[in-house]
């Protein structure tokens, strides 16, 4: 039934593009500590931000991955 | 007949292109995250790569909606000419009264028209049209909007960095989603490219099955793969140069936390319909998206006048088109002179088309079909959220 294809459409839209944001979003944030001038931040918080870009992006690859039928055969 | 079907799909493929680059790289050119040229070059490459990616709505298009083959009704060449001339005569009537319209259904309208007219009601297979083209039609943007929205949500409540005694702002540094619009719009011309370059895709397998050189059932030939690809890619670069005239005259306003959250649920939403087949109006779904994400953000509302509107031409367009192809198939059907007959008036039209977007002032409300969306969320002023957000203080503090 196409109807459980629609939802399935919702479902991956959701959890692809909640993934990318909260982790780019936790990104900016300790971009955002690691910056701020009035509080002195642990030299890590800018790696930390780092990595969140990083898994951001392995993310979309690995959603890519998933759709390219070249991959999958 | 089956030559003339083909250019006249590659060039509905490149007028495709040439409409929809503004929609994936119009914010990240304005909040100035990519340089203009850089900008544009980059979505016709995605929208190039993206073509190739995969074939399924391809196959939707030339096997889903039009029963083929020996078993089912047989369909020719000259039915989907008809088909397309009423897609491309419906996109050129409601670029030239300023209607939001999708090219996608009008593509599809087109060629149901044209088959109902042309062979007969029963060629139509209308279950699979339900469930491959207006569920998805009516789904898609609800769910980009519903998405796009949590994610606005998401975006601005994980960032928001407050002093915990004394309560006021600290640095947030959102200027980060800037950079991160470069990526999700890239994504979003590369969704682009999977999904409406595959329909033309579709369009050239169906007319090559039609006159019986290629299998009925199989996917597109490579050849048909690349040369959409190209004129998608081409259409998309010729394009762009229009939005870079737009630039001055203003976007509405996004922010670029709104702009990733709603291009990160667009590009998804796009490419998880692709990949189960599912043939949509990228236009529409963009639009969902930045509605969804307007909403996201504090202190808006909808204008649903505007929102309205578009809702009407959204649902508007596929009746029309199939109004218009039916014609054409009519018109077809008399002999050699109607097909002359369609075949200038639709060349015409799209020249005219092409002239006509070459020298017309291009105003926002032209070039960014988005843009539309954006102004069906009303956003408050600063001020008044300022004095909401006082009140609710003094509330609390109760």
């Amino acid at each position: 039934m196409k109807w459980l294809e629609l939802v399935q459409v919702a479902g991956a839209t959701l959890l692809a593009a909640v993934t990318v944001v909260v982790l780019y979003s936790v990104g900016v944030r300790f971009t955002a500590i690691a910056g701020d001038p009035e509080q002195a931040a642990p030299r890590w918080m800018k790696s930390l931000a780092y990595v969140c870009f990083g898994l951001c992006g392995l993310a979309v690859l690995f959603g890519l991955y998933l759709i390219i039928p070249y991959f999958s055969k | 007949m089956v030559a003339l079907v083909i250019a006249l799909a590659l060039f509905f493929d490149f007028t495709n292109g040439f409409h929809d680059t503004a929609n994936a790289m119009a914010t990240p050119i304005a909040t100035g995250a990519i340089k203009p040229k850089t900008a544009v070059a980059l979505a016709a490459v995605l929208n190039l790569v993206g073509a190739f990616l995969s074939t399924e709505v391809a196959k939707t298009v030339s096997g889903g909606i039009i029963k083929e083959g020996s078993d089912g009704i047989q369909i020719t060449p000259d039915i989907i000419f008809a088909g397309l001339m009423g897609a491309i005569l419906w996109n050129m009537i409601t670029w030239l009264k300023g209607l939001p319209s999708s090219s996608s259904h009008a593509l599809f309208g087109g060629l149901i028209g044209a088959a109902i007219a042309g062979i007969g009601i029963h060629s139509v297979n209308f279950e699979s049209l339900m469930q491959k083209v207006i569920l998805p039609a009516i789904f898609a943007p609800v769910i980009a909007g519903g998405v796009a929205y949590v994610c606005t949500r998401l975006a601005y409540a994980l960032t928001s960095r407050h002093d915990p005694e004394t309560g006021s702002k600290l640095t947030q540094k959102r200027g980060g989603f800037r950079t991160g619009q470069i990526f999700t719009s890239s994504l979003v011309a590369l969704a682009h490219g999977t999904n409406d370059a595959q329909k033309t895709m579709g369009i050239i397998t169906l007319v090559l099955i039609a006159a019986g050189t290629q299998q009925p059932g199989s996917g597109p030939q490579f050849w048909v793969i690349a040369a959409c690809a190209f004129a998608i890619a081409i259409g998309t670069y010729a394009g762009g140069w229009r939005i870079i005239r737009t630039m001055g005259s203003g976007l509405t306003d996004v922010k670029p936390a709104q702009g990733f959250a709603a291009e990160a649920s667009t590009a998804s939403a796009i490419l998880a319909s692709s990949h189960l087949g599912f043939a949509l109006s990228t236009t529409q779904v963009a639009s969902g998206s930045v509605i969804g994400s307007g909403l996201g953000r504090k202190g808006t509302s909808v204008r649903w006048g505007t929102a309205g509107r578009i809702a009407v031409g959204w649902l508007f367009t596929l009746p029309a088109a199939g109004i218009v192809g039916a014609l054409t198939a009519l018109l077809v059907k008399t002999g050699i002179v109607g097909v002359i007959i369609a075949a200038v008036a639709g060349t015409g039209a799209v020249l005219f088309m092409f002239v006509q977007s070459r020298k017309s002032h291009v105003g926002h409300h032209n070039a960014v079909e988005v843009e539309e969306a954006g102004q069906a969320v009303r956003f408050r002023k600063k001020k008044a959220l300022a004095a909401s957000r006082a009140h609710k203080l003094n509330g609390g503090d109760k």
